[in-house]
């Protein structure tokens, strides 16, 4: 059904807006450059005003670019507007047109590129039923739930097969359960069609169950980009860590660096890790970035700091226990609580570091 | 976008254009001046070898009748040899050659002649205020010897103004070129950028130009710049009479309206009253009723032959005409304006503000004046000053009702089709602009800021009785007597057209109807298709310029939305004359067509349609449109597909509006008709000035139907609207 996927390349892109209060100017989106591959899905990921949509809507046509480049596939599209690019959007309020039915909706598209009446009624049909709407064709689209809603609007985008599809937010308006359910068949639907595509989100689960690589946005610029796994286990700054995944830092002492080796001292504590942010240097503070799992509760003074055992969450499949210590309260999960000790609230404990599943980066 | 090559390769490609428009409109001059050169070169020869004649007086006089561009002066003589005898067909040229014999011209023209050749002047002279070429040529006798030198005096005035017309083509030419260019070489989206482009070249030559003209022709006197008009205006009794007459009935008829207006806004939000649909369908009533309809039954009651003034009361020397009679009836038509805007910001006070007072221990009375009438103060006023704009402008009621009284609109109607002084007419009603114009700024720019009306929702539906029981006995009493009389001056106009002779004789005849509908069956049909031409046009400009100013970033913008909002704010009457100013002369002569009918009428609705389509199309997400452009739509298509469509309701009531608007204009069409495009509106006038009241009533009769026909069906399309809920979600 799809044609060839196309890559999308953006080139220094810089966009800045008049500020609509004064004559000052805000600098939405400023000098990224990032190559996306065909067939790739990546996610644009960052906290609300970091640019991430502003980027998507400058791929799309609706902002041009006050600098740079964007090329898909071949061309340069910089300049060209949204009806003469070939890239189709899934706008977070879906932006379904309310005074046709789904079928006319999804159609619309086929229409304009003067596709035969029978063969539109065939691929509609085809669509709608990819996204599970088959029976609902004839309806108003505002007679239709949220997740439907949004499934007309994916239909509507996908049937032009557009050599980039840009998806906006496109979840943000459902419930959890729901979400979780179109992720699922997002991820699908772009998958079977091999097609390339650009998702911006600021949830930060979505972004690592759905892309083959995040682009994480703050203040207009790109702060690390990778796989899901590679930012969430090796960010480069406390800040992606910190949004991307519950995380404690202590603080601690670069002793040595060798090539690939880092020697930190923790208090009087000696830790040795190979994962270290390219930027720390031997006699400066770091920190010791370490996820919930990336710990184990132990018995007092056995571990690399010590605390109190201040409240246990239990989840079923986890405990999350919060332990005060000198580095202020520390979170740490215990999978398979069935088979682990679990110290009582009030406990004296120590805390042991997996150097492998912890890195240490510069304290900023 | 800008790249250098891309602004090298323009700016070359326009220079080309730019030498190759030149070179051929000079070409196309040359060719022109060459052409009648010769053509006065063989009248000079032609009149030379003709003349056989001895009475020299007679001959030149004869030269002159004869040809329509050409006078003569004849100087017997040769210039050098002999004493030269001056033969000039009138005391001008007498005069004309005598100022002009000492100059180099003459004086080369005259040795030319002698050595038999024919000179043309190589300098400029203006003869009887005209710029004329000057030819000296021999004339000779039957044997060919020179026996004087003819001077003659071509005026070529027209050859000038046709080659001012060729300069504006040229220039309009290579600008035309260089903007098209421009917008297809540099911008984005050219197809957007050429409507824009339009958009601006419409308000520019139908808005901007015909004011300009106005204000121009204020300032000059004989072709030169002069302040005359302005001190003429402003020094004489009868003008300035004029203007403080409209600033008088203007304050009155806002006052009474807005008092009037205020009594309906109040009971209808703030007591319980039975028939509260009833009554507010009645204070709307008049806003769509058409010009002169109330002025007819106001005459048909209290006029001179007035049934109650004459009939029932047997009054003689009672005079209806002039400020009581105008404001009685301004009052009528303009009330529901002021009772429009009141009651939406009655309803949108929160009435448990006045709960809050009445639990505070205040009696309902100081509740009143110093809870609600505070709150509404900022509305009252708005209304006050709308009424007095509207009757500033008005120029149906005071034209037929103002006797001798005095006001702007009418005197500067009298000033241009009475006297022909077209720049006194255009100065009066620019005096007119300033009341008006400032009136409509107060009201737009600082009343509604200060309005203290937050939206909360739907207005609330509990009501506490703010009045007591003798008080809301008075108000109801006013209501009731105030919509009989309405429904007595609608029934008089309907009782008008069957009556035989009004006041005289009452006896039932439908003759009225045959003779009326004879007589107007052209000017309806001419103002049903004219006002039919422009609905649509000004229905999809309207919803295109909103589309524009409510969703595109351009320049000029805020431009755009104050020259589109400018007929909205300034008088007919002065609409009416600049038109005629900017339109009766080249390079756009359409006066005395359908064409300039049709374009008064789009643009003076042009503004209510745009505002209501930039409220419509705010309520809209803009994805909507987005997601369609998205797909390959260009902006026709999005327009056409999903705008115009998810607009329908803003798009009809636009288009009811213009067509009622435009069937009951007359302030600025009176100046705009001819014989061939006549108005039911002026019809209607020209009835009632001849007194002939039964006409006039059926023709209005006739007008409120179909006024009425419109409405009907705007309603029943509007709500055929099932399948449009706005916005999802």
């Amino acid at each position: 059904m799809i044609k060839t996927s196309a890559s999308v390349k953006l080139e220094n892109i810089t966009k800045v807006f008049k500020d609509p209060a004064g004559k000052g100017e805000v600098t939405a989106v400023n000098n990224v450059n990032y190559d996306i591959k065909p067939g790739e899905l990546i996610t644009l990921l960052g906290p609300s005003g970091c640019g991430k949509t502003t980027t998507l809507r400058m791929i799309a046509g609706f902002e041009v670019p006050t600098g740079g480049k964007i090329i898909i596939g071949n061309e340069d599209v910089t300049q060209l507007p949204p009806n003469k690019r070939d890239t189709a959007t899934v706008f977070q309020s879906y932006g379904l047109f309310p005074h046709m039915t789904v079928f006319e909706n999804v159609a619309y598209g086929l229409k304009l590129r003067k596709v035969s009446k029978s063969e539109i009624e065939e691929r509609v049909i085809k669509t709608l039923d990819m996204v599970g709407l088959k029976h609902l064709a004839h309806r108003s689209p505002s007679r239709l739930s949220g997740g439907q809603q949004q499934r007309v609007a994916l239909a509507r985008s996908i049937i032009v097969e557009p050599s980039v599809l840009l998806l906006d937010e496109p979840l943000s308006n459902l419930d959890a359960l729901l979400r979780e359910q179109m992720r699922v068949e997002i991820r699908r639907i772009q998958k079977s069609l091999g097609i390339t595509a650009v998702y911006v989100t600021h949830d930060r689960v979505e972004a690592m169950s759905l892309s083959d690589r995040v682009v994480l946005m703050n203040a207009g610029k790109i702060i690390q980009t990778g796989t899901p796994s590679e930012i969430y286990e090796s960010p480069d700054s406390k800040f992606v860590a910190g949004f991307i995944g519950k995380v404690a830092f202590l603080d601690a002492e670069v002793k040595e660096i060798s090539d690939d080796f880092v020697t930190v001292k923790l208090q009087d504590k000696i830790l040795k890790t190979h994962k270290f942010s390219s930027d720390v240097k031997t006699g400066e503070p770091a920190v010791i970035m370490c996820r919930p799992e990336s710990m184990k509760v132990v018995e007092e003074n056995k571990g690399h700091i010590n605390g109190t055992v201040k409240t246990n969450v239990y989840l079923g499949n986890s405990v999350e226990s919060f332990i005060d210590t000198e580095h202020g309260e520390i979170l740490v999960q215990i999978d398979n609580p069935s088979q682990k000790k679990i110290y009582t609230e009030g406990a004296k404990v120590g805390i042991e570091i997996v150097p492998e599943l912890s890195k240490v980066l510069r304290n900023n | 976008m800008f790249s250098k090559k891309k602004v090298y390769i323009y700016i070359f490609v326009l220079l080309i254009v730019v030498f190759l428009d030149f070179w051929i409109f000079s070409n196309i001059k040359s060719t022109f001046v060459k052409i009648t050169n010769d053509n006065n070169k063989n009248i000079v020869t032609l009149i030379d070898t003709v003349h056989s004649e001895t009475d020299y007086n007679k001959w030149v006089k004869d030269i002159s009748a004869k040809y329509e561009n050409l006078s003569i002066i004849y100087l017997n003589g040769v210039p050098g040899f002999d004493d030269l005898v001056t033969y000039a067909g009138s005391e001008e040229s007498l005069e004309f050659y005598q100022e002009n014999s000492e100059s180099k011209d003459f004086q080369n023209g005259l040795e030319y002649a002698s050595y038999s050749e024919i000179y043309k002047s190589q300098n400029k002279f203006i003869y009887d205020g005209k710029n004329i070429d000057l030819y000296f040529s021999p004339v000779y006798d039957e044997n060919e010897d020179i026996i004087g030198v003819g001077i003659y005096l071509f005026d070529n005035s027209e050859n000038e103004s046709f080659f001012n017309l060729l300069n504006i083509f040229a220039v309009g030419i290579i600008i035309i070129f260089a903007v098209i260019m421009y917008i297809s070489k540099f911008t984005r989206d050219p197809v957007m950028s050429y409507i824009i482009l339009g958009l601006f070249i419409i308000v520019g030559i139908f808005v901007v130009y015909p004011l300009y003209e106005a204000v121009r022709l204020t300032f000059i006197k004989n072709g030169v710049f002069s302040l005359e008009i302005w001190k003429t205006i402003l020094t004489t009794n009868q003008y300035m009479e004029a203007f403080w007459g409209s600033m008088k009935l203007g304050l009155m008829t806002a006052t009474i309206s807005t008092l009037v207006g205020f009594l309906f806004a109040f009971t209808l939000s703030r007591t319980t009253v039975k028939g509260k649909k009833f009554i507010s369908t009645m204070a709307t009533l008049p806003v769509i009723s058409p010009p002169f309809s109330l002025t007819l039954s106001i005459i048909l009651l209290f006029g001179n032959n007035g049934l109650i003034t004459k009939q029932l009361l047997g009054m003689s020397n009672f005079s209806i005409y002039g400020l009581g009679g105008l404001t009685l009836v301004q009052t009528m038509g303009m009330f529901p304006i002021a009772y429009l805007t009141m009651v939406g910001v009655l309803q949108s006070i929160d009435s448990t503000l006045e709960d809050a007072s009445l639990d505070l221990n205040a009696s309902k009375s100081r509740t009143f004046f110093k809870v609600t009438l505070p709150l509404a103060a900022p509305g009252i006023l708005s209304a006050w000053l709308l009424v007095f704009t509207n009757s500033l402008a008005d120029f149906a009621n005071p034209l037929i009702l103002s006797g001798s009284y005095k006001v702007l609109s009418v005197e500067a109607y009298i000033e241009v089709t009475g006297m022909g002084r077209l720049g006194n007419g255009a100065a009066l009603s620019l005096l007119l602009l300033l009341p008006t114009v400032t009136a409509f700024l107060i009201q737009r720019f600082w009343v509604s800021k200060k309005s203290f009306v937050t939206v909360t929702g739907k207005p609330s539906g509990r009501i506490t009785e703010l009045v007591s029981k003798p008080v809301k006995i008075t108000l109801n009493t006013l209501i009731i007597l105030i919509i009989v009389f309405l429904i007595g001056l609608y029934g008089t106009i309907i009782a008008g057209s069957f009556v035989k002779n009004w006041g005289i004789d009452y006896t039932f005849t439908l003759d009225n109807f045959r003779e009326a509908l004879q007589r107007g069956k052209e000017a309806i049909g001419d103002t049903v298709t004219l006002a039919t031409v422009a609905t649509p046009i000004a229905g999809i400009l309207a919803m295109l310029t909103a589309l524009v100013v409510v969703r595109k970033k351009f320049p000029g913008k805020r431009l755009m939305e104050i020259l589109v909002m400018v007929p909205f704010a300034i008088p007919g009457t002065l609409i009416g004359i600049s038109y005629i100013l900017a339109f009766n002369k080249p390079p756009i002569l359409i006066v005395g067509t359908a064409f300039i009918i049709v374009i008064n009428y789009v643009i003076r609705e042009l503004p209510v349609g745009v505002e209501s389509g930039v409220a419509a199309l705010r309520q809209i997400d803009p994805s909507i449109e987005e997601a369609a452009s998205d797909l390959g739509a260009d902006v026709p298509t999005v327009f056409r597909t999903i705008v115009l469509p998810l607009l329908r309701p803003a798009f009809i009531s636009s288009l009811s509006y213009t067509f009622v608007r435009s069937m009951t204009a007359v302030s600025a069409v009176i100046f705009l008709i001819s014989a061939k495009w006549y108005h039911i509106t002026v019809l209607i006038y020209n009835f009632s000035e001849n007194l002939r009241f039964g006409y006039a009533s059926v023709l209005a009769t006739t007008l409120i139907v179909i006024v009425l026909l419109a409405f009907g069906l705007m309603r029943l399309l509007v709500r055929d609207n099932k399948n449009l809920e706005k916005t999802i979600n």
